[in-house]
């Protein structure tokens, strides 16, 4: 396919930016990225994304944890079956609460885990094509366009009220 | 009779036929652990036993050294022993402190102008014959000796090297030398001696101060008779009562502490001749004896004592017809050496009421005596001195004794030590306040270092034999005196082969099978037939003249009394750290010497414990702190003999006060006896404090119920009552037996069941976790708090046993105190006047509180019930003893510190805890170890009796009993189906290991 | 704070970090030297032995493990206002919520010291970690002191990371308004974030997860110090209260410490535009809430020993009120119970002068609590015998000194080089109105 050039827009207004968004649906042009200094709903219902996995890997990560924990407790206790205070060797109410912290740290990891993997961050490639205003009170939209177009979509932002610039 | 059960049957083997070989050697061993001169019998890790005899005091009891390594690292009592029976005091324990004492002298001093110049022996013994023979030329009597009470052998030496040397015999020298007592017996009985008694076939005793269970004459023995006769036994138990000014120990373990006036004991005795006499008794007395003595004691009515002597009227009558039912009652005179300037007459009636009460006289034993009866009075021990002072050119030998330090310092006879013209020498090991003014200072060989036979009553041989190698190349004192005396010519070529020839002349030993075997158990034991007593009875005017001028007691406003002390006994014991640091039972106070008043006086006074107060009396001043109790008079003040050393190594120097200083000079004029007690002229604060430093203590709660904290004082105890907890308990003697039988389980503190730590200790109603099984054995103490008289044998023997570490005073203040035994004592909530004694040590839970939160497991449940603290796991978090209901868990705050050669004594079997560690009992674990590879090699299971940790060995009065609880015939399980079995804080259903049997009281 | 444009929030924050004058510098340095003594105590305890503390038999915890509950509660209400409401929605947390989750951390991480400070052979402390070892020597997972191990360490690891993660959004911001050295670290730092829509779907997810796990683990994790306590059958630790007990009084101390906190930073860096009188309002509403449930536990503790016929329990409580600490038994009820109780004047609530002086008592009555707990229980237990009693020593003071020199200094190095406010939040508050919170 032919060469694409990058056009990002600048709203200062996240609803401007969601209407653009909407609008794009309807264009020959394509959504790159929506860069946004707040996690704003109204963007994000204008893309109409699906929910995110994160929680799959927090859940893994939870049920992990409580058994590793568990399971730490007992086999350490079971190496030498030292009896103390006469309890039992292998005595469920204290090894729960261990299961409990590792289900807590686990979790957490896999929580860390998968906001990392998913939104594959550490990654620094898109600080290339980035607005740095994106992060203070703009909301960039960035689309793609067959060459030679790249005026008409500069065009099209223009007319929804954002700045243009092509990249 | 003794038991001698196998363990000590093996131990008594391991002393080998040539054990002698290492002693008898003068020179001095380069390395301890050198095996070329290793005995044939030194196993290295193997311990070798050599029996001997204990010479930490006049009593003379049989030892056992365990030697490891060419070490003695403790010593026990000899089970084959008469006298104490396989049991010791804690002075005893603490004898192995004297050899590795790091203040011991190792090398001769001669005094010069610029201080001490150290000699070869060699040189010293020269040195010494010079003078001697040098003196010896000048004329009679220019050798003069001061000597300790020593074996009948020795003496005879002592008696024939100065008769070679033309001089008269030497003069025996004890602080405590039962002056009044030996002349009440030669007035009454006609015998200048000391008599022992059969106190454990007595059912009533009276003692008018007389402290057998600290010092007086043999305390271990008569410790153990006094059980015999005060212990349970069907459902009766024989009666104490203790007549005195103040509660010693002794009193302590009375039924009944009958607290009177000063010096008011004669007017009480003689009020009992008079009751006995209306009781119709003394029938066997001639007429004009009779006569006498019923005109000296009529005046002595009922109310005419009380008024007199202050005590209790009713209290009074009730010991009145207690006495007068009594079968076989014994009356006991002053306690140890001498009290008050009437002590004679107090002896005298003591002796006239045995007389009158049992005219048979059966439980005096006239033919068994005590040796300390040899030492000379006080009066003549004076004269020795105004003797020296006269004509003192000479020279003068002291063999172990203190005179500077034991006689009252005003107006010392001591000062002839400075003069020039005396040549002073001293075989003492220590520089202590004599051997400082010696011009030479000579030291030989200590007991256990040395051969020399001791017998402490006179029916039994008992022998002294080198347990370890001469640590510092010392002569022994008889090899010295033998060449001193004799040169070449002399009878025998060592003191050793003198011995033998002195026992085989006098037909103790027939052959070297006798004297090996001697060697073996430690002596010779057979007793002697005990003819009955000769009396010749006192005449009545010497009655008359006695006893005929009781003087009024003076009820001075302020009267001082210097006890001697259960842990120096006169002073000899304060350099040993063992000592220092085991708390005094009643004060709980270690390292010091505070002195104890009444809190009405100290009111009074408006002081508080802890003041410092300055006593006067017309003989000296002194400085000490109060000490806040019950257990003196008002108007009493109470300090124990023993400390104030101004030399005596660093574990004596500056700890506590002497207070010899404050006593009188002169004697008693007919005993001779010297007088421990004295008026004060003048007691007042002197402003500064070693104030308790923590007000609590101080303030409103104590008044109440006595409690205070740990006080700058070194003191080991919060307060001095159980709250009505379930702690130390006692029963009524008609209790016997009905106490909480019908009452039926429940939770609460005082229907808690006694739950074994056994499998059928367990309950679904009590218990949350099911029981675990143990392996064969279940390790258990069972403790008679009965039994129990305070004595601190057992937390000496423990530190002994498991270099437990020394913290000295200051430590202690801050509550640091490493004691794995501690003997706690407690006190009546209604009457502060009665005590009980609760050895406190880890109660070996079966569900231990301190095992669960240990984040390491260093504390844990051990296959036989042990509560294991493993000390190289332990990382120090402090929360087993946290969780610790009975606070026994010890923690190493500091590296202690052993100087050399303390270091030698340490027990290689356990291991020396380093800074950051927790430490507890363990039941001596490494006894318990060796016992299970003595049983594998035999194929066997460990006897009942066979393992018994250092303090249940020693305990003189067994009221501790160590064993295993699975076998359902051993001793423990016997007892603790006793009704008075009780565990400490039971409701905490912690199933302790230790069970306690509760104390029986009985009311007179 | 309505009418504030993304502009002027950032130009606030961002300006609290430009290069600082000398005299913070100077502080930094006053309280570097405090630490420096606090770990020459610390050196001088480990050479000599732990007895150069006041500690003794009974009473084996001293400051040690005083100083270490009273951090740990310090630690806790940085997550319940990160957290907890967080989830509840209360906007008004937005502008505090980093100072606290930053208290937390800190606090947490010298909390986590004293254990460590308080051990007889520290050199051995690894021993309690879970390391395979060829003896399969392992710790007690049954010990309490266990349960704190990992109960600590977990809260430290996900207080850091929510801490982290919270501030990505921030350090991109700084980043991008950054030049030179600092625009380097900070691109470091901000992992590359640029605000993508993919990035907030998976971020905004992820952080109410970490609220969700955060929120249990920070009662969980002082219920777990309270049954260091609790599991102990000490008289007067042995009880079931102590859980909710400990968890209201760290957030107690925990909002004290906010108040502490904040009061100075507003003024200093001129937040009062965020951080405004309401919201400090609302924290003083919520510490009377904690200041009673704290009260109820004093009351339900003696009723509980009247109640149990307990005799032991009894007289430990009546020394508790009566004894040798009564004193610090009344600071700690006065402070903690009473004080609070002004807040209920309105007056009060919004005078900026009575609200830091009665969080600075809150905080020494909280630090006396768990004085009278820790050193009372045990002084005067089951054994009369035993009774005894405790004071800090001179290196005891040297190292609380170091503590708390310790946490200024490191909350005086966050301030001037993060964002100690979260822009992120605060707009995204304009935006929604989040501040509904008022």
């Amino acid at each position: 396919m032919a060469v694409e050039k990058c056009v990002i827009s600048l709203f200062d207004d996240e609803t401007r930016a969601a209407s653009a968004i909407e609008a794009l649906r309807g264009s020959p042009w394509k959504l790159e990225r929506v860069h946004s200094p707040i996690p704003s709903d109204k963007i994000l219902n204008a893309l109409k994304l699906k929910k995110s996995r994160v929680g799959y890997f927090t859940l893994a990560g939870g049920i992990i944890g409580f058994f590793s924990g568990v399971g730490l407790a007992i086999y350490t206790g079971i190496q030498w079956n030292l009896i103390v205070s006469g309890k039992p060797v292998v005595a469920w109410i204290p090894f729960l609460i261990v299961g409990f912290e590792f289900t807590i740290l686990f979790a957490v990891f896999g929580n860390v885990l998968g906001l990392l993997f998913q939104t594959n961050l550490p990654e620094f490639q898109s600080l290339r094509i980035y607005d740095q205003r994106c992060s203070g009170e703009h909301f960039g939209v960035l689309a793609s366009c067959a060459e030679g177009e790249e005026n008409k979509l500069m065009a099209f932002f223009q007319e929804k009220g954002g700045e243009a610039r092509l990249i | 009779m003794v038991d001698l059960t196998r363990r000590h049957f093996i131990k008594i083997l391991g002393i080998g036929s040539l054990t002698f070989a290492p002693g008898c050697t003068s020179r001095p061993e380069k390395n301890l652990f050198s095996n070329v001169q290793a005995p044939e019998d030194m196993v290295t890790g193997k311990a070798t036993w050599y029996a001997s005899t204990c010479r930490e005091c006049p009593a003379g009891c049989g030892i056992l050294a365990k030697n490891k390594e060419g070490r003695v690292i403790k010593i026990e009592g000899n089970p084959l022993h008469p006298v104490n029976q396989g049991r010791l005091c804690m002075r005893g324990q603490a004898g192995v402190q004297g050899v590795y004492n790091p203040d011991r002298i190792r090398r001769p001093l001669l005094k010069k102008k610029d201080g001490w110049q150290a000699l070869s022996f060699q040189e010293a013994e020269a040195f010494l014959k010079e003078k001697i023979d040098a003196a010896t030329q000048k004329g009679e009597n220019r050798v003069h000796m001061l000597t300790e009470v020593v074996g009948r052998s020795l003496s005879a030496l002592f008696d024939d090297a100065l008769h070679k040397w033309r001089s008269q015999p030497p003069l025996v020298f004890e602080p405590f030398a039962y002056e009044s007592l030996k002349t009440a017996n030669q007035r009454v009985f006609g015998l200048d001696g000391l008599p022992s008694y059969r106190m454990e076939e007595a059912d009533f005793l009276l003692s008018f101060g007389a402290d057998f269970l600290e010092t007086w004459l043999s305390p271990v023995e008569y410790g153990r008779k006094f059980k015999q006769m005060h212990a349970v036994n069907d459902g009766r138990k024989g009666f104490f009562v203790h007549v005195s000014p103040y509660q010693s120990l002794t009193c302590a373990n009375a039924d009944l502490w009958l607290s009177c006036y000063p010096d008011a004991e004669v007017v009480i005795g003689l009020g009992l001749i008079r009751e006995a006499f209306q009781h119709g008794r003394g029938k066997s007395l001639s007429s004009e004896l009779r006569d006498a003595l019923q005109d000296i004691s009529s005046p002595f009515t009922k109310d005419k004592v009380a008024e007199l002597s202050g005590v209790d009227l009713d209290l009074y009558g009730k010991l009145i017809t207690r006495l007068q039912q009594a079968r076989k009652p014994l009356i006991f005179g002053t306690g140890t050496g001498a009290i008050g300037s009437n002590s004679l007459q107090v002896d005298t009636v003591a002796n006239l009421l045995n007389t009158l009460l049992d005219p048979e006289l059966g439980l005096l034993e006239f033919q068994n005596r005590h040796l300390v009866e040899t030492a000379s009075r006080r009066s003549e021990v004076l004269t020795f001195f105004k003797g020296l002072a006269k004509e003192p050119e000479g020279v003068l030998l002291l063999n172990n004794v203190n005179p500077a330090f034991a006689l009252p310092s005003s107006g010392s006879p001591v000062d002839v030590l400075k003069q020039e013209s005396l040549f002073t020498v001293s075989f003492s090991n220590f520089m202590d306040d004599t051997s400082r003014l010696a011009d030479l200072i000579l030291p030989v060989r200590l007991p256990l270092e040395t051969w020399d036979e001791y017998s402490g009553t006179s029916h039994i041989v008992s022998m002294v034999q080198p347990t370890m190698a001469g640590l510092t190349g010392a002569p022994h004192l008889g090899d010295l005196f033998l060449r001193l005396a004799y040169g070449e010519k002399s009878p025998a070529k060592n003191f050793q082969e003198y011995l033998s020839i002195k026992l085989f002349s006098s037909g103790v030993i027939k052959d070297q099978k006798d004297w090996v075997n001697m060697l073996r158990e430690g002596g010779l034991f057979e007793k002697h037939a005990s003819g009955k007593p000769s009396p010749q009875w006192i005449s009545g005017d010497e009655v008359r003249r006695t006893l005929g001028s009781v003087s009024p007691p003076r009820n001075a406003e302020l009267t001082f009394f210097a006890a001697p002390s259960l842990r120096f006994f006169d002073g000899r014991g304060a350099n040993r750290p063992w000592l220092c640091e085991v708390p005094d039972p009643l004060s709980k106070v270690a390292w010091q010497s505070p002195v104890s008043i009444n809190p009405q006086t100290l009111r009074q006074r408006g002081l508080k414990q802890g003041d410092v107060v300055e006593l006067r009396s017309q003989w000296g001043t002194m400085e000490a702190p109060v000490y806040e109790t019950e257990g003196v008079r008002p108007g009493v003040l109470l300090m124990s003999l023993g400390q104030g050393h101004e030399l005596f190594g660093r574990y004596a120097e500056g700890m506590g006060t002497n207070p010899f200083k404050l006593l009188s000079p002169e004697v008693e004029p007919v005993a001779g006896s010297p007088i421990f007690t004295v008026n004060l002229t003048s007691f007042r604060s002197t402003g500064r404090s070693l104030g308790s430093a923590h007000t609590e203590g101080s303030q409103g709660f104590r008044t109440q119920f006595g409690i205070h904290y740990r006080l700058r004082l070194a003191h080991t105890d919060g307060s001095k009552v159980q709250h009505g907890r379930k702690i130390a308990l006692t029963t009524e003697l008609q209790d016997l037996g009905k106490e909480e039988k019908e009452q039926k389980p429940g939770l609460g503190m005082w229907d808690f069941p006694l739950v074994l730590p056994l499998p059928e200790g367990y309950d679904k109603k009590r218990d949350v976790y099911p029981p675990h099984d143990h392996q064969i054995y279940r390790w258990a103490m069972v403790v008679d708090l009965d039994r129990c008289i305070g004595c601190n044998a057992c937390a000496a023997a423990c530190y002994a046993e498991n270099n437990v570490g020394i913290v000295g005073p200051d430590r202690i203040r801050e509550g640091r105190e490493m004691a794995w035994l501690s003997i706690e004592r407690y006190l009546d909530e209604k009457n502060l006047k009665k005590v009980t004694f609760l050895p406190m040590l880890c109660q070996h839970c079966d569900n231990a509180p301190c095992e669960s939160v240990c984040p390491v497991f260093a504390p844990h449940h051990s296959k036989e019930g042990l509560n294991n603290q493993i000390f190289n796991r332990c990382i120090g978090t402090r929360f087993c003893s946290q969780n610790c209901p009975y606070k026994v868990r010890r923690f190493n705050w500091f590296d202690w510190k052993w100087p050399k050669p303390l270091h030698l004594q340490l027990n290689p079997d356990v291991t020396v805890r380093s800074k950051g560690v927790m430490e507890k009992c363990s039941f001596c674990v490494q006894r318990i170890k060796e016992a299970h590879g003595l049983a594998k090699d035999e194929k066997r299971e460990i006897r009942d009796g066979e393992v018994q940790p250092a303090c249940v060995q020693t305990c003189p009065t067994k009221a501790l009993v160590f064993g295993n609880l699975m076998d359902k015939n051993s001793q423990v399980r016997k007892l603790t189906e006793d009704w008075r079995a009780y565990q400490v804080m039971g409701h905490l259903n912690t199933k302790p290991a230790v069970i306690y049997l509760k104390k029986v009281v009985q009311e007179i | 704070m309505s009418g504030m444009t993304y502009a002027q929030i950032e130009q606030t924050v961002l300006h609290t970090l430009r290069p600082a004058p000398l005299k913070y510098w100077a502080v930094v340095a006053l309280t570097f030297l405090g630490l420096l003594i606090g770990a020459g105590c610390w050196a001088y305890q480990i050479a000599v032995g732990i007895g150069v503390g006041g500690q003794n038999i009974p009473v084996v915890w001293g400051t040690y493990l005083i100083n270490f509950v009273f951090w740990v509660g310090i630690a806790h209400s940085g997550t319940l206002i990160s957290a907890i409401l967080y989830l509840f929605r209360a906007g008004w947390r937005n502008p505090i919520a980093r100072a606290a989750e930053t208290m937390t951390v800190f606090a947490v991480c010298i909390a986590g010291l004293f254990p460590f400070i308080h051990l007889g052979r520290v050199w051995m402390v690894y021993y309690i970690l879970p390391y395979p070892n060829e003896r399969t020597l392992w710790p007690n997972f049954q010990s309490p002191l266990v349960f704190d191990v990992v109960a600590i360490s977990t809260y430290l690891t996900v207080s850091s990371l929510f801490w982290y993660t919270g501030m990505l959004p921030d350090l991109a911001i700084v980043r991008d308004r950054a030049t030179g050295l600092r625009k380097r670290i900070f691109q470091m730092i901000s992992l590359g974030w640029t605000g993508r829509h993919e990035q907030w779907r998976h971020y905004t997810r992820a952080y109410l997860f970490f609220a969700a796990l955060a929120t249990p683990l920070v009662i969980s994790v002082h219920s777990v110090v309270s049954w260091d306590f609790a599991l102990g059958i000490v008289p007067g630790w042995h009880s079931t209260i102590f859980a909710p007990y400990f968890v209201a009084g760290a957030i107690h101390s925990g909002l004290a410490m906010v108040l502490t906190l904040i009061i100075p930073l507003r003024r200093i860096f001129h937040y009062e535009a965020f951080i405004t009188e309401n919201i400090l309002d609302n924290i003083a509403k919520t510490i009377i809430f904690t200041g009673l449930i704290v009260g109820y536990a004093y009351l339900v503790e003696y009723f509980l020993a009247w109640y149990s016929h307990n005799i032991v329990e009894q007289e430990s409580f009546r020394w508790r009120a009566f004894g040798h600490y009564s004193l610090q038994f009344w600071v700690m009820v006065i402070c903690n119970t009473v004080v609070p109780l002004l807040f209920f004047f309105r007056k009060v609530r919004r005078s900026i002068p009575w609200l830091f002086a009665i969080s600075v008592l809150i905080n020494i009555g909280m630090w006396y609590e768990r004085f009278v707990i820790i050193i009372g229980g045990v002084a005067h237990d089951f054994m009369p015998n035993a009774w005894g009693l405790y004071s800090p020593s001179i290196i005891e003071y040297g190292i609380l000194l170091g503590s708390f020199s310790m946490f200024f200094f490191l909350f005086l190095l966050f301030v001037k080089h993060l964002p100690s406010v979260s822009m992120t939040e605060l707009k995204e508050g304009i935006h929604q109105g989040g501040d509904h919170g008022r």
